[in-house]
């Protein structure tokens, strides 16, 4: 493996976020010089330095093998998540070295949990940049490489394979350019979406510019304390249900959707399971909402239901109601909508709703066998045939998920966090989710959590963003042949 | 300048800009920091003195007071109203020069009310308003004015010693939210430099690596190699990507060995 060739595009990378940095500099400069600009115009200059100096020495190649692919992604986004602590490191106020690097972590990953007990009083440079990191996270950072460097010929394939998920893969029926540009092109043209209609719900420029990337990466980052809740909006809520709804889907749906192809979102097997989860749980939440006298109106339990279970399928995470509060019921359906979550192909984080459809078929295709032991019984999803390899690596995948989990979960009792707020933090961080329950509910943070459970955490989150076995590919590198 | 002076330089060029940057930040923010202490040990130095000088003021006027009440001393009457004068000019330097005037309100209250008190009984000449003096005016005098010090000064004096006291330790409280902005100024002096030699040291073990794969090792190969040809005459090949300098080397010594083929046969 050549080292000299990964930190080539390590490093390009690291403009990228230079070029972030300096923008989010811009925007303290213009908001009176704000106490966020020496470091973040610090920042922006030390990411440059590191990003430009392997660039001096090393010149652009033609080709990269799967290794260098995989270890320039691992590598891209470890790496962002170090950088993207500087800011909060040099500012200050409530941002420890822990809580800088979970802080940063839980952005690039678009995870969305906080440890800030006073967001509100960030200055904003610094808010936009915490918005940057997400959006930066919510395409991949290797993603911006690929589309802004044309230069690089067929290494596009190799670095595209490992940043997106295998399901998500199967369902692009283009070039690998033309599937970077198809991402790029629906990222950007659903934040502006976004951003214009959270403006006429009656966000201001800022806050509705902040919380469509926010929505975008399916992250969660918001600029209030009280996320959504403080603005107390229906048309607000309404607006984020479709961004969050829409977030969550294969962005070569909505692509093929928007410009009239065959294989639309209406033609989509998964898109069928997706909406009629979201509606049927979301209903059953306004029900035993409304049943409990949580809410005055069905219409309002419905929407909170709702608004709720889409935030944490789709791994946005924003809120507008304290579900500690809400019944047992809808806590579990909230649960479950953590451990699944959305589309393959989008941002979303969790176990992806196609492996959830392929385990249920692969039940249904074993009970058959167990009755026709001769039959040769094929496994569709969208029509197409899965393979053995894609099937085998669904309970595989699954199973490592929840040990993840699990592991997460008893490392948190035995730091002294109870129960519940250890599993959820523990599936909201592998979910890239933000918001569990407990201690880490909805209207609350991380902040008084034990430092080791917040490194554990920020790795669950690192494990989640890059699908479990491109990290723990990194352990085992030496022997990759 | 050629390739490998030019990398290197560019390589050395970085780290300086580096330093003078994380430098630079560290100095502004020393700078916020050095003014903040001044400004916090200026507030302090001044509360004290404007305290002092109300204490030393209003005790100036008690003991003024005391001579002019107990003792009948009617030459204390100018001593007595140049205290009171001196007290209220402080007073009126401290409402001007204070961020938070409500520290002083309590003691503005308590030096008019001192005033008030003061200048009718001096008006009188040291006899209450109403008692009416008769033939053994000296005596009667004297227990009527212990008693009027006693009675009616004497706790006002208190509450108004009491006040400045209040108002010195108000404003030292208050000085603590800029004695924590001063925390973080010197928080953020330090971190920058931290960063930055974090960033630093990554930046050098880079330019070793760097240093390492294009230059180090391919000349030791090719001394190595050169070594070999001169004591057995085994032609050699340096493996590995060279670039610039060392390329140039390493062609100019494949020359130098066909050359040397050539001359042999």
């Amino acid at each position: 493996m050549r080292l000299d060739v990964v930190l080539r595009y390590v490093g390009i990378v690291m403009l990228f976020i230079a070029a972030f940095l300096l923008l989010s500099a811009g925007i303290s400069y213009f908001n009176n010089m704000d106490s966020a600009f020496y470091p973040l115009l610090l920042s922006a200059l030390l990411t440059t330095l590191l990003g430009i100096f392997p660039l001096i020495f090393v010149e652009r190649q033609e080709q990269l093998t799967t290794k260098e692919g995989f270890c320039i992604v691992v590598g891209a986004w470890l790496l962002a998540c170090v950088v993207g602590t500087f800011p909060y490191l040099i500012w200050g106020g409530e941002f420890s070295l822990i809580n800088a690097w979970f802080e940063s972590v839980s952005g690039f990953t678009t995870t969305g949990a906080t440890i800030l007990n006073d967001i509100e009083s960030l200055p904003r440079g610094l808010l936009f940049w915490r918005m940057s990191t997400t959006w930066i996270g919510g395409i991949g950072v290797v993603m911006f490489v690929l589309v802004i460097l044309p230069s690089m010929g067929r290494n596009k394939l190799t670095l595209t394979n490992l940043e997106l998920s295998s399901l998500a893969r199967d369902n692009y029926r283009y070039r690998t350019q033309t599937i970077v540009r198809i991402l790029l092109g629906v990222y950007v043209g659903l934040t502006a979406a976004s951003m214009l209609l959270l403006k006429l719900a009656g966000m201001n420029w800022f806050d509705a510019l902040s919380h469509a990337m926010s929505v975008c990466a399916t992250s969660g980052f918001s600029t209030k304390n009280a996320s959504i809740a403080y603005f107390n909006s229906p048309a607000i809520d309404w607006v984020l249900i479709f961004a969050m709804a829409a977030a969550g889907l294969h962005f070569g749906l909505i692509f093929a959707t928007v410009t009239g192809r065959r294989n639309n979102l209406f033609r989509s097997e998964v898109a069928r399971w997706y909406f009629g989860m979201l509606f049927l749980c979301g209903f059953l939440i306004a029900v035993s909402l409304f049943a409990a006298d949580r809410y005055p109106a069905f219409s309002v339990a419905f929407r909170e239901g709702l608004f709720q279970f889409v935030s944490l399928v789709t791994t946005v995470g924003f809120a507008t109601a304290d579900t500690n509060q809400w019944t047992s019921f809808a806590i579990v359906l909230l649960l479950f909508g953590s451990l699944v979550c959305a589309c393959a192909g989008s941002t979303s984080g969790g176990l992806k709703i196609n492996r959830l459809i392929l385990s249920l078929k692969m039940i249904r295709a074993r009970l058959s066998q167990q009755q026709h032991p001769n039959a040769i019984i094929r496994i569709r999803l969208d029509g197409a045939i899965q393979d053995r390899e894609a099937l085998h690596s669904v309970p595989v995948f699954i199973v490592t998920y929840l040990l993840l989990i699990l592991i997460g979960t008893v490392f948190g009792t035995m730091l002294d966090v109870d129960l519940m707020t250890s599993f959820s933090a523990s599936i909201a961080s592998i979910g890239n989710v933000g918001p569990g329950f407990g201690a880490v509910g909805s209207m609350d943070n991380f902040s008084a959590l034990p430092a080791a459970f917040k490194l554990s955490n920020s790795l669950l989150m690192l494990f989640g963003r890059l699908e479990i076995f491109g990290l723990i590919q990194l352990f085992f590198i030496k022997w990759w042949r | 300048m050629t390739g490998l002076h030019k990398r290197v330089t560019v390589g050395f060029l970085s780290i300086v800009c580096l330093l003078f940057f994380s430098g630079m930040v560290s100095f502004l923010e020393l700078s916020h920091l050095s003014r903040d202490t001044g400004d916090i040990l200026e507030a302090n130095r001044r509360n004290i003195s404007l305290a002092k000088e109300m204490l030393d003021a209003a005790h100036e006027q008690n003991v003024a007071l005391i001579h002019y009440s107990v003792f009948g001393d009617r030459s204390y009457d100018s001593l007595c109203r140049a205290s009171l004068l001196r007290l209220e000019n402080t007073l009126s330097i401290a409402q001007q020069e204070a961020v938070d005037k409500s520290f002083l309100d309590s003691l503005a209250f308590a030096t008019t009310e001192l005033r008030l008190l003061t200048d009718s009984y001096l008006a009188f000449g040291g006899v209450e308003p109403h008692v009416e003096p008769d033939s053994v005016a000296v005596d009667r005098s004297e227990t009527a004015g212990s008693r009027w010090y006693n009675d009616e000064y004497e706790a006002l004096y208190v509450r108004l010693t009491a006040a400045i006291k209040n108002y010195m330790t108000s404003t030292q409280s208050s000085l603590a939210p800029r004695a924590e902005q001063m925390k973080k100024n010197a928080y953020r002096a330090v971190t920058p430099v931290l960063t930055s030699l974090v960033v630093m040291i990554a930046i050098v073990l880079m330019l070793y690596y760097f240093m390492s794969i294009y230059c180090v090792h391919p000349i030791v190969r090719m001394n190595k190699g050169l070594g070999d040809f001169l004591t057995f005459r085994i032609p050699f090949a340096v493996k590995g990507e060279l670039k610039d300098e060392v390329l140039e080397l390493k062609e100019k010594i494949d020359t130098l060995i066909a050359l040397s083929k050539q001359t042999q046969f």
